[in-house]
This record gives C-alpha cells, sequence and structure tokens, in this order.
C-alpha cells in the first residue's frame, strides 16, 4: 500500500502543497517566536555576561517592589569604604548606571523610540568591561564615551559634540572615545560612558551609587567573598558573586520576553486554528472525490484500518513537510520580526540566529499533530465508504449532515464558552490564567458557530448573493447557488476567514474605543491646556522643567505629576503625585468622597486613594493606610478624600505629594505635567513661548497642546494596533489560502458542468466572473460573521473596564473598509481558480471521466 | 456496398449550405503512435435536413462532430458555419458562434445539477442576456413534455425526462444547427425513442437543421440521411433506405 499511497500522493502534489501553507504560516510563526526570543535571550546573556567581566562580586540594593520601568534603588556611597575593607578584596568601586538621554548635536536621540539609552560611569580598568575601541576613556567633566553601535547609527565620531540628559538640564559633551562589549549587540540600546562624579550628577546620585563592583584577591573565591561582604552590609544589600548577578539579571530579562514569546505565540496558535479549518476542508473534499476509489478498493479487500491508514498517511506527511518549511520559514520571519520591532523603534540585539533542538522539536510535533488531527474526521468518513461506492454513477458527497447533532454540540460549546468569559468578566480576576480561560471561551464559541454555520449559509448567501445576482444575473446566480451547492464546504471556509476577522474587528473596537475614552478623559479631566512629556511620552522627564514652565509669561500654573510602583499589604498598588498648591489648577478628578479642594489641601503624610484601594482596604476619609517604599521602608497615611473611578489610568491608586513621592518613595522625574494659562493669554502664543524656553535645557521634553496630546496618544494606539494586524494578517492569509484550494477542488469537481456552460455559449469572462462571485460570497459571509462576532465580543469585554472610564466606540466607517477590503481579498484569492476553469479545454471537459 | 459512396459529398445550393467541410484530417499523436482519427472528410451540411452520422466505435463520429461544432480544431482543412470560416476564429468568436448559432446535446451531463429544469433550458438566453421569448419557449417545453416538470432539478427527474430538458435547451435558442452526440446512448429503448423522435419532429415542426450521431438503425432510418464513417473516412452518404437496410450497412462497416 506505501507505493500506492505515495503514488496518490504523488498525483495530488499541487493540492497538498496548498494544504500545507496552512500549516507552514503557523509553524513559520512558532518557529519565528521561538528563534526570536532565543536569539534575544543568548545575545542577552552574553550582554550580561560580558559586562561583569572582571567583577567577582556586584552589589546592589534590593527592590521590595517591581517598578514598571525595572529601574532600581541606589546605594549610599559610604558602604564602598566597608567593603573596601573587607579581607580579601582586591579592588572595589561604585558604579552608576542610569537611564537617560543621548542626543547628537542637533538634539536628535541616538536611539529608537523604545530603545533604552543609558549613562554610566567608568570604572578603573580591571572592573571596566567596556573595551574602548577608538579614542580614550573620558577624564574630564565635559568628556563622554558612547558605544560604537550607537555613534554610527547617528554618524557621531570622535570630537563630536553630544548632550546628556539625566535629572536635570541637558549637558553638552566632547565625544572622547568610542566603546563596545567584546563584539556583544545591543539592540538599539545605546549607552554612555562619563567619570564617577558627572554621572552621579547626571543622575541626581550624589553620594549614591547604583551598583559596587568587586574584584577578588587570588586566593579568595568569589562566594567566598561575596560571604564576607554580606556580613558587614545590611540587609536590604543584595551581594551576589558576578555569575549570580548576570544569572538573575537574564532571567529578568527572559521574564520580561516571556510576555513577547506568548503573545506571538497566541498569533500562531490563531494562524494554526485557521489553518486546521483549512485542511479540514480539503481533507473532507478530497475524501469525498476519492469514494469511488475508496470502494474499489474495498471490493478488492481493503479493510477499512487500510483506507483510514491511506487518509491519514496522506496527511502527516502534509504535515511534516509543512513545518518543515515552516521551520524554514520561521528563520526568515524571526528576522522579518526583528525588523519590524526595529520599525517600531524596539530593535532587540541579536548575533546569530538562534535554533535551539526545542525549536524544531515542538513545530514539528505541533504541526504534525495538528494536520493529523484536522484530518480525522474526514479520514473516519472515508472508513464508512461502502464497496458498492465503486459501481454507484453519483458520488456521494461527505457525511450525513446531522442537523440535531450539529445543533446540540454547538448549543452545549456556546454555553460553556460563554460560561467561561462571564465567569472572568464577572470576577474581574486579571492575569494570565484568566486570559487563557477568555481565549479559550472565545474559541469554544468560535467553534460552536463553525460547527452550526452550515445551517447558515443557505440564506447567508442568498443575502449576500442578492446584489451579486443583481449585478450581474445568470454568473451571480450560478456563484450563488455553487456556494450553496455544499454548505459545510462553504461553511468552513468561511468559518476560517470569520475567526481572523472577529480578531480584527475586535481589536479594531477595541482601539477605537480606547482613542475615544483617552480623548474623554483629556477633555473632561484636564483643565490645563498645555501638556509636558517626554518624546515618545514613555520615559520621566526632569522635573525643573515644570519650574521653568511655571515662570513663562502667560502661565498661570505649571502642576507636575510622577508615577511609580509601591506595596499597600504586600500588594503592588501605583502611587502617583501632585503638586498640592497648584494641582486644582490644572486637572480636575471625579470624586467619590471630596472635592477639587483636597487636592490643594494635600499634606505631605496625607494619601488620596482610589475607590478600589478604598474597598479593598476598607478604609476611608480619615483612616490610616501602611505603605512599603520601593528600599522597603514603611510609613502610614492619612486617607483625606477617595477618587472616583472613570479616568482611566489618570492617577495611580495612591495619590501623595511631590514632596513625599520624591523622599519617601524615591521617585525624582515627573511623568507628565499640566499648564494652566492665564485668563486671556492666547494658548498657542504661551505653548511656543514654553517651547523656547525648554528647548535647550530640556531636549527631551515634548510641548502638547490637547490636541497634540490626543494625536500622539493614538499614534502609540495606533502603532499597536498595526503591529496586531500585521500578525493577524497571517491567519487571514491562510484562510485566503483556503478559499483559493477550495475553489479549485471545487472547479476540478466541475470540470464537466464549466465544459457544458462553455459548449453552450459562457464566455470566458463569464466563467472567471461566477468563479470570482463564488468567492467573494463565501468572503463576504466569513467577513460579516467575522465582524459581528468581534464586535460583540468587544461590546461584552468592554462592560466590565465601563467603570475605569472606558467607553466602546464603533469605528463604523473602518469596519466597513475591513468589510470591502476582505470582499477585495476574495476577488484576488479567485484569480487562480477563475484563469484555471476559464482555460478548461471544452472537449477535454466534456469527454472527461 | 462501396458502391453507396457517392462521387461528390456536395449537396444542394450554397446558399442552402449552413455547414461546410473541407479536406478535414485530424491526427493524435505522432509518428508510430499517430492516430488518423479523422483522414480527408469532406461534407456539406444543407438547412432543415436531419442527418444521422453512424459508424463503428473509434470511427471518428465524435471527432468529427467536435470539429464541424468548432469545440475541436482540424489538422488540416476548413469548416465553413453559415459562410464563416470558423477554423481561424478566436475563443471569443468561437464562443459567441456557439451561443448565437449553435445547439447541442451531448451524452450524459448535459445539465447544471443547481438549475431546475426550466432555468437549465433557459440557460444559453441568461448566458447571451437575452430575454426569452416565452411563447417560443412554452411552445418548446410543451412540446418536449416537461410542462410539469419546469421547477424540478436535474436530480429529481429521469434520465430520459433529463435529455428532453437538453433538447429543448438545444432548441431554445433556435440554432442553425442542432448537434447531437449519442444523446441516447445512456437510456433505456423507450426513453431513447422519445429522444430521438424529438429530434425529428424538432427537424419536421421547426424545420430545425439536426446532425445526430447514432447507433440506433431504427432512428437513422427515419432522417433525411445517413452518413456513415470508417477509420476515419466518410464511407456512406446516401439517404437511409430502411432499418434492414441500415443494419446491413453497419455489418459491412465493422
Ligand atoms: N484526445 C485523443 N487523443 C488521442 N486519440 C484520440 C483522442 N480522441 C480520439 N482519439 C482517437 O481518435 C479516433 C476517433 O475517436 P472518436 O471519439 O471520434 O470515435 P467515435 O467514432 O466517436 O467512437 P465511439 O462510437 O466509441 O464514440 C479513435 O481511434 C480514438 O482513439
Ligand atoms: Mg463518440
Amino acid at each position: 500500500m506505501l507505493s500506492l499511497n505515495l503514488k496518490n500522493l504523488w498525483a495530488r502534489k499541487w493540492r497538498s502543497a496548498m494544504t500545507a501553507i496552512a500549516v507552514i504560516l503557523g509553524i513559520a510563526l512558532v518557529a519565528g517566536t521561538y528563534v526570536l526570543t532565543d536569539t534575544t535571550t543568548q545575545a542577552f546573556d552574553e550582554i550580561f555576561v560580558k559586562s561583569l567581566e572582571g567583577t567577582d562580586v556586584a552589589i546592589t540594593a534590593k527592590s521590595e517592589v517591581d517598578q514598571e520601568d525595572g529601574s532600581t534603588p541606589s546605594l549610599p556611597a559610604k558602604y564602598l569604604e566597608r567593603v573596601r575593607r573587607v579581607s580579601g578584596v582586591e579592588l572595589a568601586a561604585g558604579t552608576v548606571f542610569t537611564p537617560g538621554a543621548i542626543l547628537d548635536s542637533e538634539g536628535d536621540s541616538t536611539g529608537g523610540g523604545f530603545s533604552p539609552q543609558f549613562i554610566s560611569s567608568t570604572l578603573p580598568e580591571e572592573l571596566e568591561s567596556l573595551d574602548y575601541v577608538e579614542g580614550t576613556v573620558p577624564s574630564g567633566a565635559h568628556q563622554a564615551s558612547l558605544d560604537k553601535a550607537a555613534a554610527e547609527r547617528s554618524d557621531l565620531g570622535l570630537g563630536d559634540s553630544i548632550s546628556l540628559v539625566g535629572t536635570g538640564e541637558a549637558q553638552p559633551f566632547r565625544l572622547v572615545g568610542l566603546t563596545e562589549l567584546g563584539g556583544a549587540s545591543f539592540g538599539g540600546t545605546s549607552i554612555a560612558q562619563v567619570t564617577l562624579p558627572v554621572a552621579q550628577q547626571l543622575a541626581g546620585k550624589q553620594g549614591e551609587f547604583d551598583q559596587i563592583s568587586v574584584s577578588a584577591s587570588p586566593a579568595v573565591s568569589p562566594e567566598e567573598l561575596r560571604d564576607r561582604i554580606s556580613e558587614v552590609l545590611p540587609k536590604s544589600v543584595r551581594v551576589e558573586t558576578g555569575t549570580e548577578n548576570a544569572e538573575r539579571n537574564a532571567d529578568d530579562i527572559r521574564e520580561g520576553l516571556s510576555f513577547l514569546t506568548i503573545a506571538l505565540l497566541a498569533f500562531a496558535g490563531i494562524a494554526l486554528f485557521v489553518g486546521s479549518f483549512v485542511i479540514f476542508n480539503v481533507f473532507s473534499i478530497t475524501v469525498a472525490q476519492r469514494t469511488r476509489e475508496f470502494g474499489m478498493l474495498r471490493t478488492l479487500g481493503a479493510s477499512r484500518r487500510q483506507i483510514l491508514r491511506t487518509v491519514l498517511f496522506e496527511s502527516f506527511v502534509v504535515g511534516l513537510l509543512g513545518s518543515v518549511a515552516g521551520i524554514f520559514v520561521g528563520l526568515g520571519l524571526a528576522q522579518g520580526l526583528s525588523t519590524i520591532l526595529k520599525a517600531v523603534g524596539a530593535e532587540l540585539p541579536a548575533n546569530s540566529l538562534v535554533v535551539l533542538p526545542r525549536t524544531i522539536i515542538v513545530s514539528l510535533l505541533i504541526g504534525v499533530c495538528i494536520t493529523l488531527i484536522s484530518s480525522l474526521i474526514p479520514a473516519l468518513r472515508s472508513t464508512r465508504v461502502p464497496p458498492i461506492a465503486a459501481l454507484s454513477e453519483t458520488i456521494a458527497v461527505g457525511g450525513r449532515n446531522r442537523v440535531l447533532l450539529r445543533s446540540i454540540l454547538s448549543a452545549l460549546l456556546t454555553v460553556v464558552g460563554l460560561a467561561l468569559i462571564a465567569e472572568v468578566l464577572i470576577n474581574g480576576s486579571s492575569g494570565g490564567s484568566a486570559a487563557l480561560r477568555m481565549g479559550a471561551g472565545a474559541i469554544c464559541v468560535l467553534v460552536a458557530i463553525s460547527i452550526f454555520s452550515p445551517q447558515l449559509v443557505r440564506p447567508a448567501a442568498s443575502a449576500v448573493g442578492a446584489p451579486l445576482e443583481r449585478a450581474g444575473g445568470l454568473t451571480g446566480q450560478l456563484a450563488r447557488e455553487n456556494s450553496q451547492r455544499n454548505p459545510s464546504r462553504t461553511a468552513v471556509t468561511a468559518a476560517a476567514l470569520m475567526i481572523g476577522l472577529a480578531l480584527v474587528s475586535f481589536v479594531t473596537v477595541f482601539a477605537s474605543g480606547l482613542s475615544s475614552s483617552v480623548d474623554k478623559v483629556i477633555e473632561q479631566n484636564f483643565k490645563g491646556e498645555i501638556v509636558l512629556q517626554s518624546s515618545g511620552g514613555f520615559l520621566d522627564f526632569p522635573s525643573n522643567a515644570v519650574t521653568v514652565a511655571s515662570g513663562v509669561d502667560g502661565v498661570q500654573a505649571a502642576s507636575g505629576q510622577r508615577f511609580g510602583m509601591a506595596a499597600v499589604d504586600g500588594e503592588n498598588t501605583s502611587v502617583s503625585s501632585i503638586q498640592p498648591a497648584t494641582a486644582a489648577e490644572v486637572v480636575t478628578f471625579d470624586w467619590n468622597q471630596g472635592s477639587d479642594q483636597n487636592l490643594t489641601l494635600l499634606e505631605d503624610d496625607q494619601a488620596i486613594i482610589s475607590e478600589g484601594l478604598a474597598d479593598s482596604q476598607g478604609v476611608g476619609p480619615g483612616d490610616r493606610i501602611a505603605v512599603q517604599s520601593q528600599r522597603g521602608a514603611e510609613r502610614e497615611f492619612e486617607v483625606t478624600a477617595v477618587v472616583a473611578p472613570g479616568t482611566l489610568d489618570l492617577t495611580g491608586e495612591l495619590i501623595v505629594t511631590q514632596e513625599t513621592i520624591e523622599s519617601f518613595f524615591g521617585f525624582d522625574a515627573d511623568s507628565s505635567a499640566l499648564v494652566k494659562t492665564a485668563p486671556g493669554a492666547d494658548v498657542d502664543q504661551v505653548q511656543d513661548r514654553i517651547k523656547d524656553k525648554l528647548e535647550k535645557p530640556f531636549p527631551t521634553v515634548d510641548v502638547l497642546n490637547q490636541q497634540e496630546l490626543k494625536d500622539t496618544q493614538q499614534d502609540q494606539i495606533n502603532t499597536l494596533l498595526y503591529m496586531i494586524y500585521v500578525l493577524l494578517a497571517l491567519a487571514v492569509v491562510v484562510s485566503l489560502v483556503g478559499i483559493v484550494v477550495t475553489l479549485i477542488l471545487s472547479i476540478h469537481e466541475r470540470t464537466r458542468e464549466l465544459g457544458m456552460l462553455r459548449a453552450v455559449g459562457m464566455s470566458r469572462r463569464q466563467i472567471r466572473r461566477m468563479v470570482r462571485y463564488e468567492a467573494v460570497i463565501t468572503a463576504v459571509l466569513g467577513a460579516g460573521a467575522g465582524l459581528i462576532i468581534g464586535v460583540l465580543f468587544a461590546f461584552l469585554l468592554g462592560i466590565p473596564l465601563e467603570e475605569d472610564g472606558f467607553a466602546l466606540s464603533y469605528p463604523i466607517p473602518t469596519l466597513i473598509v475591513i468589510l470591502i477590503l476582505t470582499a477585495l481579498a476574495g476577488v484576488v484569492a479567485a484569480i487562480y481558480p477563475a484563469r484555471k476553469a476559464s482555460r478548461l479545454d471544452v472537449l477535454e471537459a466534456i469527454s472527461y471521466e | 456496398m462501396e458502391s453507396t459512396l457517392e462521387e461528390t459529398t456536395e449537396s444542394g445550393t450554397p446558399e442552402n449550405q449552413i455547414v461546410r467541410a473541407i479536406g478535414i484530417e485530424r491526427f493524435y499523436g505522432e509518428g508510430e503512435a499517430e492516430v488518423r482519427a479523422l483522414d480527408g472528410v469532406d461534407v456539406t451540411f444543407e438547412k432543415g435536413i436531419y442527418t444521422s452520422i453512424m459508424g463503428p466505435s473509434g470511427s471518428g463520429k465524435s471527432t468529427l462532430m467536435h470539429i464541424l461544432a468548432g469545440l475541436d480544431r482540424p489538422t488540416a482543412g476548413t469548416v465553413e458555419i453559415d459562410g464563416v470560416d470558423i477554423t481561424g476564429l478566436d475563443d471569443g468568436d468561437l464562443t459567441e458562434l456557439r451561443r448565437d448559432k449553435l445547439g447541442f446535446v451531448f451524452q450524459f451531463f448535459n445539465l447544471l445539477p443547481v438549475l431546475t429544469a426550466e432555468e437549465n433550458i433557459l440557460l444559453p438566453l441568461s448566458i447571451a442576456g437575452k430575454t426569452p421569448d416565452r411563447e417560443w419557449v412554452d411552445l418548446v417545453i410543451d412540446r418536449v413534455g416537461l410542462d410539469d416538470r419546469r421547477t424540478h432539478r436535474p436530480s429529481e427527474l429521469s434520465g430520459g425526462q433529463q435529455q428532453r430538458v437538453a433538447v429543448a435547451r438545444a432548441l431554445v435558442t433556435k440554432p442553425a444547427v442542432l448537434f447531437a452526440d449519442e444523446p441516447t446512448g445512456n437510456l433505456d429503448s423507450k426513453s431513447s425513442e422519445d429522444v430521438l423522435q424529438l429530434l425529428r419532429a424538432a427537424r419536421d415542426e421547426f424545420g430545425q437543421t439536426v446532425i445526430v450521431v447514432t447507433h440506433e438503425p431504427d432512428a437513422a432510418a427515419h432522417g433525411d440521411r445517413l452518413i456513415a464513417l470508417r477509420d476515419g473516412h466518410l464511407v456512406h452518404d446516401a439517404p437511409p433506405v430502411s432499418a434492414d437496410a441500415v443494419i446491413e450497412l453497419l455489418k459491412t462497416l465493422a
């Protein structure tokens, strides 16, 4: 049988190749994801290992509360003397390593939008990990070095001037050296080095270090030295060997990257899910078309098991070859993904592509299993072909249409799916497991709809086909009839598209809701007409900028806000600050208990809290609440007011004064600031004046009016949206391939009909139009169902978010454009099948057996 | 019976000729494997005449019909339909020719399963985007005896009924020539009789030109003209005498 199987497969090689595409794209994303993250992880490992070369023991401050930007508290400089006195310490030096901005002489950043930039201090040669490949180590107050890759990106050379921004005004430096980290790639990240005092001054860390690096004398092991040093330092300090430190940092990165891995794998899962529909369809059609052949084999004495094996063997080979091809495509995709990330300003470090055995094994396993599972039902159906089928004139297509079973099954799945979703929505839990249950619920509902959809194809195709029939007359009618001829075939093809389109419309509606909600908060809660934020909006900026802005002519009040994480009752809790003297003039909150006056009256040992925090802690105005800072210190605050939810994340859950957030929580840079113009002042003119004043000392600060702020928010949301579109496009392409294959197979089946139509005078153009219309009907069915489901899901998910100030808005024109684009995609998918159908030789077609 | 082969296959006046085939050759394959399906056939068909084409299996009947109808191109020779040389026409013109001037009935698979009987009958008109002449359509449907089957799908019709739908479809455009290739090959004798009678009636009542490939001596005997092929050559062309004479003729050809 094997040689027969192979011959069969070869005879259907094109069909098999098309089917394989359904596997290839999904597996490519699986493999690509692993390759990308493994490559990145490996590059980071290298960075951490290399940057700790020569460092036997690394001393850092423990962070009791993880910050969203990953920053850690600094160490008092006095610890250095204690460390130096420990026996076995050969050399110990404090360093500063702080996020900042590195700008060329034009004021342009040397990195991409999301890529971090760091300012670090030089170390004694024995501990220094950066190699100076050009120039010298900075030694004066106005000398700096830069990593070579960043210098090349910004076209900078020795002697050029750059400016560095820490927590104060931008300061000019002359580039005296170019560095490399033993050939390791930084991705989009750049690092500038200055002398220790300069770094401390730039970072506002006078008398502090971020790390103390120690080398051991030859007789002492790093572990021994680590233990000795721990004894002389307080518990809040973390003492590690260089290796331990590198591993911990690498683990942190791995954890950070795991989000990317999971997100990308989720999209791969979607593509594979869609692909399984396509595989199911192709195998169903193939089995139906081979009914007579199977019957003949059965008359010759083939057992059911042998028939089953024939079909499964074919699907195994398709799955295997598809997965192998997928892995290769995945290598290219990994490159593509990193290009996309680079394009949006988040270039990841990478050396050569890393392909682990795990990547290959997992890809092959998933690809083969999905193909086998998807073809199982058609394969089982093939075993039910009776020997008599060999003799029958008409070819029985597919299995029985068990309407009742279908209805019950899909009703059951819908209930389970909705229950899963409702549970998450009602309990309001968040995090990975909730997302998983939510996704499982969505899959249940989608599968339920797919199972039931053959019942809907007839009426739906009639509705969708009506305009085509009006436009195309007979060709339209035939196209509609053809799409209804085999409802489950059309349904599965459309369902594949439906899934992709449901997700597309879901994120579209959601993103539009987010944009309009942000706009609403800006309109309703921002009294200040002008906003200061860092370029890009993600980093903090020097707080002096607000002081300068308040002095500008025409400014009535300028008030800054800072953000960070603290802990209440062991739970991570966001904390933000206001400047009491000016806050009420620039912003208004929705109050649960209290009024804008509470802003003005807020004192350093008091806090305003969110309704959520008030509920979970059971506290209200007059009560006291204990809060732990990142450094581990604890302090009680008196609650003075409670803010109602409904303003997205305009504030933290805990609001304290600017003074407190700096001295107690340790956050000294502003996240944003609002400026209220004086009555009668021209906002545009004031904005220009602030810009003029800030441009030179604070080049990283953007001065925006409310509209510009809305636009930048919109841009950020759209960037994310487009990235999701690109990833979903993979699933949509798979479903379009599904349309192509299904059409080709149907045309193959209808060869004689097409020949007859041609014989009685149908032109090639009419044949093409007929096929095209059929594709459009299928595409619009899928897209229409997808849009409805996507909007519905967005609606459901929007309900619990409403109280955070999230309000859905429905971007009808965008959705219509999506529908039209999908119909056009249907036209494109039909190009090849339509050509094929119209090129059929009439004579061959009518004498075709 | 070689003597029945007439010296000239030209018949009728030029303006009365609807199909003219001159020096038709159709070869398949090359060299050793070459098959001469038609090896120099000259034949002309007149308007309003019912012609039967007979001959043993593989003698080239279907090939000839396909070439006459512009479904296939000859290796050599020319075919004129209604005075137009069709051997040089491109696909578009041939399509138009089939649409406007020719009608077909095949052995099987004549109908679209997704359309009703009436829709199938109207198919050529729909394809051409013409409005049907209701009176004519009703007459044809009535004549083929399918008045009560108009809304049935092909799967709900018997084989004979399906072929009658096919005949009605071929007649509905009032084609210059109606070609039928073994239209009864798949039917029992009663249904065959019905279908062939219909084709003859088309000639008698509507003056329809009919060219039909058939193996039924009875049917051939009732036609105006009988052509026989053997090994790609035209070997007989005369009005049929009787069914028995036709059977005799076939025996000599086999
Ligand atoms: N596509 C083709 N390729 C090769 N040879 C062919 C092809 N079509 C027909 N032939 C050959 O041409 C010859 C004539 O075939 P044709 O189909 O015209 O015969 P026929 O008289 O219609 O026979 P039947 O009564 O069996 O239908 C046969 O020998 C056949 O094998
Ligand atoms: Mg034949």
